[in-house]
């Protein structure tokens, strides 16, 4: 499934005001979810186009109910560990305050620390390390603690 | 010839870059903020990054979240378009700092023609006709009063830093010297960060003709005529043609070749523009220089068939240019009309959703917009909504053409300035070519 196959996907979901879409071909499936307030290109989107399988960019209606994202507030490039063969900052189930470092963005060879803006336990991890990550894209989901 | 550039900028020009580099076989990488989440520059490129939330400041002016979309997404080269950061030196550097090229002139070109005062010591230098002026920025009220003796009366003050009409002052005689001076001072102050003002003499009713230019990394340059600029509300431009009614061909390639000699003179290289004022005795002087792709450029493409967004990306490449002085050739008369979501009597901004969008279409017609139906004009950017531009073999039909593309293009939702541009291209004066800088202040107050 290609950018243009993609995008095709999310004009149909926008013109029928769908809200949540997941199809199955051949072994591979996507399910896209739509955010009201954000943009309409899917997280999946960013990845370099030659990714055979894309992520599934959000989680199940039922299950995101209560949950708090962290949003980046940058782009770059989304690391979960202070250096390469480190422990994470963060793994599911982690209780995190807030102004705990839960990950990297690296910009322009900047380590950024981007920390929780709130107390909570990570429920959803929703990005790998090593992605690119645009503007508002959440990276993580909390349950309030 | 790059494999992926990104643009950063918005509306019709984003739309317009992606389409030149559609047509080279370039990869396009669109950056945009949360408001623009369904512009059509995001759905047109190939990739597509958001880069901040709607104010400008922290999305389209941050250098830091460009070059980073830039760089996760492997574009080679960056067209900044028109505005944001198109002619800011800084980020031209930054973009060279990081291996990113930027599709313009370098950082120093920037700089040097961004300092109004410092370019006309630069086109002076060169022996190109400046209006009596300051040599530099006056230093306080003693020396203003000086210099404004020696130029004569009426004089404008101007921001040193500045453009786009800010920071501007008329001074008609001696006792308005000083209260004008704060005032343009503190605008330049507000708007671009330094209060530096110069003075020069004030032409009461000129014409405003600039000429466009193109040179290579290899030193050729070429100059492809001239827009003649007048129809302007508030230092707005609104209305351009190209050629210019009030020019000859000896007056064409005398300014071309001056224009040549100041871009020369920075070691400019790509597309950019020389402006002058035109007197009525056809005396020509040097304002200033603007050293990226104009909004008007498509009146220039029209007459000498040159595709200017295509040769910045060739130009940056490194080819030379792609053609010499001897084959740039002007023909018929092309018009452009500046849609802008504004009430057409007062000039407010107009956002809000397109409920109907057609534009008009046709023999030489020309619509550059990044308009459609459903659209939702935000009302963080500028309000141009689109070019309605025209071509046809000389001036008469042009305008003919025009009058019927405007009166064809419909667009409901928000208020355009189309009633306004009809207005224009029935005044008597504006159709037997006698437009100048005051024009449009005329046509208003007839109203």
């Amino acid at each position: 499934m290609d950018l243009k196959e993609l995008k095709a996907l999310l004009r149909l979901m926008e013109g029928n005001d769908v809200e949540e879409l997941e199809v199955e071909e051949g072994g591979r499936r996507i399910r896209i979810r739509r955010r009201s307030a954000q943009a309409l290109i899917p997280q999946a989107a960013m990845l370099p186009v030659p990714q055979a399988t894309v992520q599934a960019a959000g989680a199940p209606a039922q299950d995101t109910a209560g949950l708090i994202p962290v949003e980046s507030p940058m782009v770059g490039t989304f690391y979960r560990a202070p250096a390469p063969g480190a422990e994470p900052y963060v793994k599911e189930g982690d209780i995190v305050q807030k102004g705990t470092t839960v990950c990297i963005i690296e910009a322009m060879k900047l380590m950024n620390e981007i920390e929780a803006e709130v107390k909570g336990r990570v429920a959803r991890i929703l990005v790998e390390n090593g992605q690119p990550v645009e503007f508002g894209q959440t990276l993580f989901l909390l349950e309030p603690a | 010839m790059f494999s992926k550039v990104l643009i950063a900028n918005r509306g019709e020009i984003a739309v317009r870059i992606i389409q030149a580099c559609r047509e080279l076989g370039i990869r396009t990488v669109a950056v945009f903020s949360q408001a623009d989440a369904d512009a059509l520059h995001v759905q047109l490129a190939d990739e597509a990054v958001c880069i901040g939330p709607p104010q400008a400041a922290q999305s389209y002016l941050k250098v830091a979240a460009i070059i980073s979309a830039a760089e996760i997404t492997g574009a080679e080269a960056i067209h900044p378009g028109y505005g944001f950061l198109a002619e800011n030196p800084h980020f031209a550097e930054v973009c060279e700092g990081c291996g990113i090229r930027f599709i313009g002139p370098s950082a120093s070109s920037i700089q040097m023609m961004g300092d109004k005062a410092a370019a006309r010591r630069m086109a002076a230098a060169q022996g190109v006709p400046v209006l009596p002026g300051s040599q530099h920025p006056v230093r306080d009220l003693e020396e203003a009063r000086r210099v404004a003796r020696d130029i004569g009366y009426p004089v404008i003050i101007k921001a040193s830093a500045g453009g786009g009409g800010k920071g501007m002052r008329v001074v008609p005689e001696p006792d308005a010297l000083e209260s004008a001076l704060a005032t343009a001072a503190a605008e330049a102050a507000a708007a671009f960060g330094d209060a530096a003002v110069y003075l020069e003499r004030f032409l009461p009713d000129p014409r405003h003709v600039e000429i466009q230019i193109l040179m290579d990394g290899q030193g050729q340059g070429i100059h492809l005529g001239e827009r003649d600029c007048s129809i302007q509300r508030r230092h707005q431009k609104l209305l351009e043609e190209a050629p210019s009614p009030a020019l000859t061909d000896a007056l064409r390639q005398a300014m071309g070749r001056a224009a040549l000699s100041v871009a020369q003179a920075a070691g400019y290289r790509n597309a950019g523009t020389v402006e002058f004022l035109l007197d009525e005795r056809g005396s020509f002087y040097f304002m200033e220089m603007n050293t990226r792709i104009q909004v008007e450029h498509p009146v220039t493409e029209m007459v000498t068939g040159v595709d200017l967004v295509k040769a910045q990306l060739r130009i940056a490449a490194g080819e030379p240019l792609p053609l010499s002085q001897a084959d740039v050739r002007i023909s018929g008369h092309s018009l452009e009309c500046r849609i802008n979501a504004e009430d057409p009597d007062r000039f407010l901004p107009s956002p809000g959703r397109l409920t109907n969008f057609r534009p008009p279409g046709g023999p030489g017609v020309r619509v550059d917009s990044h308009a459609y139906a459903g659209y939702v004009v935000p009302p963080y950017y500028d309000s141009l909504l689109g070019k309605v531009i025209v071509h046809a073999h000389d001036r008469g039909e042009a305008i003919a053409r025009m009058q019927r593309a405007l009166d064809e293009m419909q667009i409901e939702g928000v208020q355009t300035t189309i009633p306004f541009h009809q207005k224009v291209l029935r005044h008597p004066d504006f159709l037997a070519g006698r437009t100048s800088t005051r024009f449009l202040e005329r046509l208003l107050q007839e109203q």
